[in-house]
């Protein structure tokens, strides 16, 4: 968005305050500093030069969870998050990165293997009560006093990613079927491995022949970060394995990476060579709930019965406007019954790393949303977004309340959710 | 802001709730109205506690503090003063209690309006207030600004669904005001407060009013090509005496632009559609449905859809709710009129605002609430262009003035905050003004809540009006035969040292406390005039000595009544129903005086003729001196005129008349009071020992009232009740005999209670209820007790109980020996000392009723 297209964009803004209404940072914390109507005010104001581009700014340009909820909820739709996302962008050109995000976008999350072996040292770390990893990373500095609590919101990070299991590579299925793609999101490969795995058997039953691509990170949080660059870099690195692509599809299991997947060719300038490259990548790539919805799989059987109810991520209702796939799948399932929640749309705060960043706002989303778990008496909450299985795994286990969480492509493939159970 | 300010806050509520850097202030700037201010810091307390302590310091700093709930407001009211400092109520966001079997729910001023609806319908009731906004708009908003919605055209607006709130008042006291049904004695400070815009108090807990979902709806889109033929459509069902639940009006360019946000199901070629809302039991909804769409044919509608489903009704509110917001995509701001105009005027209204829209080179869009003559023109403007911010606002006041001068008002429910002021002198005189203002300072002495609102700055400060002939009246009995007569009583009363009791007929001149002082009465018996009665839009305006008889003969031509039936009977006059705010157990459907009168006019104790309220069922211009004037006795004033909302007559009055043990009664009332026959009155009263009369009336068309029967004769049935139908009167309802019993003998206890607290009482009085001369109003809660004798320990018993169950216990009739002794108000409330400064700003002569209101020592 060019400064003219923002200013435009603003100006929808009447201050209606219905936005008041579907925030799940405002609800918690009644601050306007905190709502789509209070933001785009002091953007206003930044513009105008009204306010400084200080550190005063830093916390209400942060901590939008980008779940665009408002924006939803706003009838002349004035697209908070993004209007964010380009202040945030404008902010961190003047204040700068720091260290942390350097290294994460910088050096980290554009290597796999780096990214990896950092993951198992912080599994290996906590494991042994030391979060030493995280500790050598500088989180302690930025994480301040709530360091303690975030390394609880991974009960157990598993020591063997989806990748060190299965090379990139790996094709599971004949080579004569249609040909899918199975990109590896960071949080699917390293922190719920088996639920990946399960996406690959489950890819199989469509009738798939599925590769493990050897990618990199989509690039979605450096974006929300504001870092512009880095996620144009590692869009690149991504697209440049997809040069002479055979994949009849390109699928996913985290709809966070699907949704920024989808977004890539709005990361280049139009007239850009590389926009029209991410064109034809971005056709080609599927939320799996949607591939769910297409290719429905024969049901197992299922002995006792089970009450299921799921949990849409930001990425997949707002983010690619899928709400009724994931439903009707779970509907379909023998011996289960769908039960809808309370704001079951609702972001959970997770929101990439916000739950990291922002633990204690996060914290009080997280419990909004377990209570509205816990009053659907479900036994398992689906979703498919690992950073939303993390997150809601973490705020029914610390409400005590016990029920399980599992993605979508577990629930189908009946195999374990978190914590390990079957489902 | 001074640091040491900012620090002693910080030591109150803990300073993560204190927000004073820049940004923080700057999003507390404004709010949905084009008016803003930078506060110099913002608060969020936790507790009244905390709401008091901020208060005590803000005052002490010489600080103005402004309350605000999420910030909606549509005049301003929740901006602060540059360097102010806002008060935000957004912690208290809890629903403390719902209490089904007493029809009410206690709740915090931050929760929005659309939560309580939420959590109140799986129980299957509502709260009736629906501001458009509601989702966002608070409850603590709501009560400051008495909001109305598309519902109110039916329910009322929110002054008639609270009951009683807590308010933190100006120098840090908490007061409780109100009661379990609204009218704590002494004066209606609720009814003052409410739609106050923040500017007397600051609540922090409401109880609120809560009514059985109706069993039926039926939503109606009626599309018009022309928008004139919708506003015709609206003043011929109102004058055809329908009440919808909601008449919505929506023009070509907002339903555009609703459509263009979210696909709702407005047709997109229409000049204009109506939204038309009719619900209650099942039996005769079509009935109804019917009359409405004969009218809209014969209006040429071009068609009338229907909503098929809860969905499509939905989608159809949502853009309805939407649209303020939803114009945004045809122009960067708006300024939204609010006036009100009668209901048949709104034909040349509609006119007329376009026209002077158009004069000013602009454009507008309308969306409102139609039925109730509320408009809401958006006049469409971008501030970055240079001279349409002024524009904008001529074109405003020209809209005020026109609506005023076709009978209507300034503002319907958005308020006067700082947009309106100067429309304020379009409805009042400056006797008028000086009121409010002697008033706001009464309530808040140090000048620092929400100063600078609602009464434009510059009035002059009004003195007793001198009298330069002591002898032109004598004490004794006066009664004025006009307005000006009666102003010079009261300013010879004021320059003799005379005090004044105001009378009707002078039947209940002993009502209230003793009073050693010596007093003539002014009685209202001559001032009989009808002084406006126009059927088509309901309305009545007439002198305070008219008799309820004679209005309702009246009425009876037109095929109307008003509503209220009187302890006592026809000959009761229209001043007293209003000053002693009289209602029976019809209350439950009909309402009250406080919720019948749209204004009223008085002669204030400094000789001033005011005007209160106007003629329009909707208005929020100026503090609502009508609701206070409701109920208190003649000690503030003399009321010379009342206007009244009336309906229609129902087809039929018809009940279940049955008899049985006390606990059966209760449990046919309960039961009826959680279903959904809405009866117009639920009331027992004792025949002999262990035997009691219980009687559920309903009062509506013919197969509704045949419908609500059998339903009700299920309910009593299991309750062990046998019943028989039974017509009632009318006018008389059917309580001339318990009602001569009670009031012929010389003490009358009454005592208002919360329902399920009197039911209980009804076990454990002090006194033997069974086989009493009593009336027992099993839908509103009171309870009217006639006694021979009542020594005056077993009185204060009943008074502290009354109390403590979180009611009160008048004594509305007896002998001077008990009323020497003893307070007639019983126990000493939070709200007499506000009560009494309210007496002083009035009255400051003390020249009507003195000593008699409660709080004046």
């Amino acid at each position: 968005m060019n400064r003219l297209e923002i200013e435009n964009r603003m100006s929808q803004c009447n201050q209606c305050g219905f936005c008041q209404a579907a925030c799940p940072v405002f609800r918690v914390t009644g601050h306007e500093a905190g709502v789509a109507r209070g933001r785009l005010t002091l953007l206003r104001a930044l513009l105008a030069g009204e306010l400084s581009w200080t550190e005063e700014v830093e916390e209400p340009l942060f901590n939008c969870l980008l779940c665009g909820a408002c924006t939803a909820n706003c009838f002349p739709a004035v697209p908070t998050a993004d209007l964010v996302l380009a202040a945030r962008q404008e902010y961190l050109d003047r204040a700068g990165k720091n260290a942390l995000h350097r290294l994460l976008f910088d050096h980290l999350l554009p290597y796999p293997d780096r990214l990896r072996i950092a993951a198992r040292a912080a599994a290996v770390g906590q494991k042994r009560g030391l979060p030493q990893m995280a500790g050598a990373l500088g989180l302690l500095r930025i994480f301040g006093g709530d360091f303690p609590e975030i390394v609880k919101i991974i009960e157990r990070p598993p020591l063997l990613p989806l990748r060190d299991r299965l090379k990139p590579g790996t094709v599971i299925g004949a080579s004569n079927r249609p040909k899918a793609g199975y990109f590896v999101g960071c949080g699917m490969d390293m922190v719920c491995p088996d639920a990946a795995h399960g996406t690959l058997n489950l890819l199989d039953r469509m009738g798939f022949g599925a590769t493990v691509l050897g990618n990199c990170c989509c690039g979605l949080p450096a974006h929300s970060y504001g870092d512009l660059r880095a996620a144009q870099k590692l869009a690149v690195k991504n697209l440049n394995l997809f040069r002479d692509d055979t994949h009849d599809v390109i699928v996913t299991d985290c709809s966070s990476c699907a949704a920024f997947l989808k977004k890539y060719p709005s990361l280049f300038p139009s007239g850009d060579p590389r926009r029209e490259q991410a064109l034809g990548f971005a056709a080609k790539v599927r939320d799996l709930t949607q591939l769910v919805a297409e290719n429905p799989v024969s049901p197992g059987t299922r002995e006792k019965k089970l009450i299921v109810t799921y949990h849409d991520p930001c990425h997949a209702v707002r983010g690619q406007g899928i709400s009724r796939e994931p439903r009707e799948a779970l509907n379909n399932l023998p011996g289960v019954e769908f039960r809808e929640m309370t704001e079951a749309d609702w972001c959970c705060g997770g929101a990439g790393s916000y739950s990291l960043t922002h633990y204690r706002l996060a914290r009080r989303i997280i419990d909004r949303k377990a209570s509205h778990i816990a009053q659907s008496q479900a036994d398992v909450v689906v979703t498919s977004c690992p950073a939303c299985m993390i997150h809601l795994d973490y705020g029914l286990r610390i409400n005590n309340i016990p029920v399980k969480v599992a993605h979508i492509s577990q629930m189908l493939q009946g195999t374990a959710a978190m914590g390990g159970s079957p489902v | 802001m001074d640091t040491g300010f900012i620090t002693a806050l910080e030591k109150i509520v803990g300073p993560e709730f204190v927000s004073a850097n820049r940004p923080g202030r700057k999003v507390y700037s404004y709010d949905a109205s084009l008016v803003e201010g930078m506060p110099g810091a913002v608060v969020f307390p936790g507790h009244s506690g905390e709401v008091a302590a901020i208060v005590r310091l803000a005052e002490a700093s010489g600080i103005p503090y402004v309350p605000r709930g999420f910030g909606t407001n549509l005049s301003g009211g929740s901006i602060a003063p540059d360097g102010g400092l806002v008060i935000g109520l957004a912690r208290f966001n809890r629903i403390l209690d719902i209490q089904l079997e007493n029809r009410r729910v206690v709740v915090q001023p931050g929760v929005p309006n659309l939560d309580l609806q939420n959590a109140l319908a799986p129980f299957g009731f509502f709260y009736a207030p629906d501001p458009a906004s509601q989702k966002v708009a608070t409850l603590g908003g709501n009560a400051a600004e008495n909001s109305g919605g598309p519902r109110c055209l039916k329910y009322g607006v929110t002054t008639n669904h609270i009951l009683e709130m807590e308010v933190v008042l100006p120098g840090g006291e908490t007061a409780r005001l109100g009661g379990p049904n609204g009218d704590a004695p002494g004066g209606d400070l609720r009814g003052l407060f409410i739609g106050s815009e923040g500017t007397f108090g600051i609540v922090t807990e409401l109880t609120v009013r809560i009514l059985p979902l109706p069993e039926a709806v039926i939503t109606m889109l009626v599309v018009y090509d022309g928008l004139d033929e919708a506003a015709r459509t609206v003043s011929d069902i109102i004058s055809a005496g329908i009440i919808p639940a909601a008449l919505e009006m929506m023009d070509q360019p907002v339903m555009q632009a609703v459509e263009d946000s979210f696909p709702c199901g407005y047709p997109r070629d229409a000049a204009a559609v109506l939204i038309i809302e009719v619900e209650g039991p099942a039996d005769g909804l079509e009935t109804q449905a019917g009359h409405i769409d004969r009218i809209c044919r014969q209006n040429n509608c071009r068609e009338i859809r229907r909503a098929h489903n809860e969905r499509e009704r939905t989608a159809l509110w949502a853009g309805r709710r939407g649209a303020f917001g939803a114009v945004a995509r045809l122009a960067p701001r708006y300024l939204v009129a609010d006036s009100t105009v009668p209901r048949t005027r709104l034909p040349e209204a509609l006119e007329q605002v376009g026209r002077i829209v158009e004069q000013y080179g602009l454009t507008c869009g309308n969306v409102f609430h139609a039925g109730d003559g509320n408009l809401h023109p958006l006049i469409l403007f971008d501030p970055k262009e240079p001279g349409q911010y002024e524009r904008v606002h001529q074109a405003g006041r020209e809209v005020m003035e026109l609506c005023v001068a076709l009978g209507g008002t300034i503002t319907g429910e958005h308020g006067v905050g700082l947009e309106k002021q100067e429309g304020m002198r379009l409805v009042f005189s400056e006797d008028d003004l000086a009121l409010m203002q002697d008033l706001k300072a009464a309530i808040d002495p140090a000048g620092r809540l929400n100063p600078g609102k609602i009464v434009p700055p510059d009035i002059e400060v009004k003195e007793t009006v001198p009298f330069h002939d002591p002898g032109r009246f004598s004490p004794g009995a006066l009664a004025p035969g006009s307005e000006e007569e009666a102003v010079d009583m009261v300013c010879w009363a004021g320059s003799t040292g005379n005090a004044l009791r105001p009378v009707g007929t002078g039947r209940r001149a002993d009502y209230g406390r003793r009073t050693s002082v010596e007093l003539s009465t002014l009685s209202t018996r001559r001032l009989t005039r009808i002084h406006e009665y126009d059927p088509s839009n309901q309305v009545i305006s007439a002198g305070a000595g008219v008799t309820i008889g004679t209005l309702q003969d009246i009425l009876a031509d037109h095929n109307q009544w008003l509503p209220l039936r009187a302890p006592l009977d026809a000959e009761t006059t229209l001043g007293g129903v209003a000053a002693l705010a009289c209602f029976g157990p019809e209350r439950l459907f009909h309402g009250a005086p406080r919720d019948l009168a749209l204004g009223l006019q008085f002669i204030s104790g400094r000789g001033r003729i005011i005007q209160a309220g106007g003629r329009v069922v909707k208005n929020v211009a100026g503090y609502d001196l009508t609701r206070l004037m409701i109920g208190s006795a003649g000690c503030l004033g003399l009321i010379t005129r009342v206007t009244l909302k009336v309906t229609q007559r129902p087809q039929v009055c018809r009940g279940l008349v049955a008899e049985g043990p006390i606990d059966a009664c209760r449990q046919a009332a309960e039961g009826l009071l959680r279903s959904k026959t809405q009866p117009a009155f639920l009331a027992a009263w004792p025949l002999s020992p262990g035997v009691w009369r219980f009687r559920a009336g309903f009062e509506n068309l013919a197969e509704t009232v045949e419908s609500c029967l059998k339903t009700a004769r299920e309910v009593l049935d299991r309750a062990g009740l046998a019943s028989s139908v039974e017509d009632h009167p009318l006018r008389e309802g059917p309580w001339a005999d318990p009602y001569e019993r009670i009031y012929r003998l010389p003490v009358v206890v009454r005592m208002d209670l919360p329902l399920n607290r009197l039911f209980d009482f009804t076990g454990s009085s002090p006194i033997p209820l069974d086989g009493s001369d009593l009336l027992w109003d099993m839908g509103s809660g009171r309870l009217l007790l006639g006694l021979t004798d009542l020594p005056e320990d077993i009185w204060s018993a009943l008074a502290r109980r009354a109390f403590q169950e979180g009611g009160y216990a008048v004594l509305e009739k007896a002998p001077e020996s008990l009323k020497a002794t003893t307070d007639v108000y019983g126990p000493k409330q939070s709200a007499w000392p506000l009560l009494g400064r309210i007496k002083k700003a009035m009255d400051p002569g003390n020249i009507f009723s003195p000593w008699q209101m409660p709080g004046v020592i």
